[in-house]
């Protein structure tokens, strides 16, 4: 069953003891390092956080290259936390570089847009540059091991109405259906003589929007088919599951992890409260 | 003669999943094609609010939690915040499909999209979003140097705030040729105060106020008038066309949801 990750961008936790965990561990680990990020404050911490998630990727058997899918979103904020940092605020601390932009004379004193790079501004901005490293390796920890088929049980286990668990199911089935919808109108356009390889952007843009009309029929249109289905076996939105085929209980394995998670979090707060 | 009590149906919750991932599916391709850089899932042109904004409208408190999941896992995948910090930023997704839903239930508007002079239905967006757009610019123009510096940005402020008004206003009359008065006037005040609330809350959530804020507070401003002129452009332009082709449609399966779930 390949995980979300897997589905969304070919990312696949490859531990089989990792994926043998409960739902509720596979959760619990990249909820601890998401808590434990607000309670970094200094480079140092920072970093081993970083170090933890990226240990916790690998111990799931995520190759850690998957970081490339996310580089984009990498390069854009940490170049963006610098600019912010160097144009757009006034930190106290020793000035290594200054340079004014731009300076006229207001009505009420001189406008002055100046470069200014502190030894405070260059730790705070890698203290939220490694944050996001953090961040996103938490992100892949979750996204990477935690299947759709883990998402329901886990809901089921919960005992959660047949509603909310068809509904998780159909969102993760849903977003197959629509690409291929999507890919079905985009052909029937290019067999109408669109070339998407020769229009412009906007024009591009033009017409996948009005592409969304007869899309969100369709949706409409299946969404009736499958209510129908639903209808004519007799389930209820509310109704429950009495027994099911799948145990799904916590394992030793699984308190370990949920033991360290928990001690995770804790120690980043302690750490945060010693600062 | 009583009342038929409306009960939640298999279409509900169905129509609500598919939403929920066209959204999505359409939060991670236009936070791709058309990014706000340095916020990643901020799109300059967020289409996915062309979704769930009029799903809100139609199916109430559904609408408004296909825009909180959908945004929530666009958080995490491609965006990569946190779950906490996407738990959080995505509420600007569900108030932004919630105030409209609110607004049509607090007017009881029956929505009813028949053009009466389809050219005022047509240049009514355009009038509506550079207003707004043009009284967001003033105003942050006032706020952020207008009170410290006073002139030139004082005149500037004037300036665009009265420009800026009278587009809006010019954009409320053709609201009221459009068609039906109510369903249009509901319409206009669900663009303005869904994309204003939904940039304060998005750009708030990435800047000031998050477990913690992915970024510096420093880019509140960018982010926030990037967030509201999307927003603006997107609910006005496409989100408006999908109501008026597809309400029909809603009312005719009985998709339509009168109360906040059925």
């Amino acid at each position: 069953m390949p995980t979300i990750l897997g589905e969304l961008a070919g990312v696949e936790a490859t531990s089989p003891e990792y994926m043998r965990l409960h739902v509720l561990s596979k959760l619990a680990l990249p909820l601890s390092i998401s808590i434990s990020i607000l309670f970094v404050k200094d480079p140092a911490s920072a970093l081993s956080l970083v170090l933890i998630a990226g240990l916790a990727c690998k111990a799931a058997g995520i190759p850690l290259s998957s970081i490339k899918k996310y580089l984009a979103v990498i390069v854009s904020m940490s170049s963006f936390i610098v600019l912010s940092f160097a144009l757009f605020t006034r930190m106290p601390g020793k000035v290594l570089y200054e340079a004014t932009l731009y300076k006229f004379k207001a009505e009420k004193g001189v406008f002055e847009w100046t470069i200014e790079v502190t030894d405070t501004s260059l730790t705070y901005a890698s203290v939220f540059i490694l944050r996001i490293f953090a961040m996103v390796l938490s992100a892949i920890l979750l996204l990477g091991t935690v299947t759709d088929r883990d998402l329901i049980w886990g809901l089921r286990s919960l005992k959660l109405p047949f509603g909310a668990c068809v509904a998780a199911s159909l969102f993760f089935r849903g977003i197959q259906f629509f690409v291929a919808d999507f890919n079905t109108i985009r052909e029937a356009m290019m067999a109408r003589g669109v070339d998407f390889a020769k229009i412009s952007l906007a024009r591009k843009f033009l017409l996948y929007i009005n592409a969304l009309i007869p899309l969100l029929s369709l949706m409409i249109t299946r969404s009736y088919e499958v209510s129908l289905a639903l209808e004519a076996r007799g389930i209820a939105p509310s109704s429950r599951a009495l027994s099911s085929y799948h145990r799904y209980g916590l394992s030793h394995s699984d308190y370990i992890v949920l033991v360290l998670s928990l001690s995770l979090s804790l120690a980043y707060i302690l750490w945060w409260w010693l600062l | 003669m009583s009342e038929v009590k409306r009960r939640v149906t298999w279409m509900h919750i169905v129509t609500f999943a598919f939403a929920t991932a066209i959204s999505y599916v359409l939060a991670v391709v236009s936070s791709l094609i058309f990014p706000v850089l340095g916020a990643p899932g901020v799109s300059a042109l967020y289409v996915a609010s062309a979704i769930y904004v009029p799903l809100g409208v139609w199916m109430g408190l559904w609408g408004a939690l296909a825009g909180y999941l959908s945004c929530f896992f666009l958080g995490l995948y491609p965006s990569g915040y946190s779950v906490v910090q996407s738990l959080i930023w995505s509420v600007a997704d569900f108030i932004e499909a919630f105030i409209p839903a609110l607004i049509y239930r607090a007017m009881r508007v029956d929505p009813d999209f028949r053009a009466k002079r389809p050219w005022a239905a047509k240049m009514l967006p355009l009038f509506i979003s550079t207003g707004t757009v043009l009284l967001l610019i003033g105003m942050t123009v006032q706020i952020l140097w207008g009170a410290t510096y006073g002139e030139p940005f004082t005149t500037a402020y004037v300036v665009l705030v009265y420009v800026g008004s009278a587009l809006a206003a010019i954009g409320i009359v053709m609201g009221l040729l459009a068609g039906d008065v109510r369903t249009w006037m509901a319409q206009i005040l669900s663009i303005v105060s869904a994309a204003f609330c939904s940039g304060l809350w998005g750009a708030g959530t990435l800047t000031v106020f998050n477990l913690p804020p992915p970024l510096p507070a420093e880019l509140f401003w960018p982010i926030f008038v990037g967030w509201v002129l999307s927003d603006l452009i997107v609910l006005s332009v496409i989100g408006t066309a999908l109501l008026v082709a597809l309400t029909p449609v809603f009312k005719r399966t009985g998709l339509l949801v009168r109360g906040w779930w059925a």
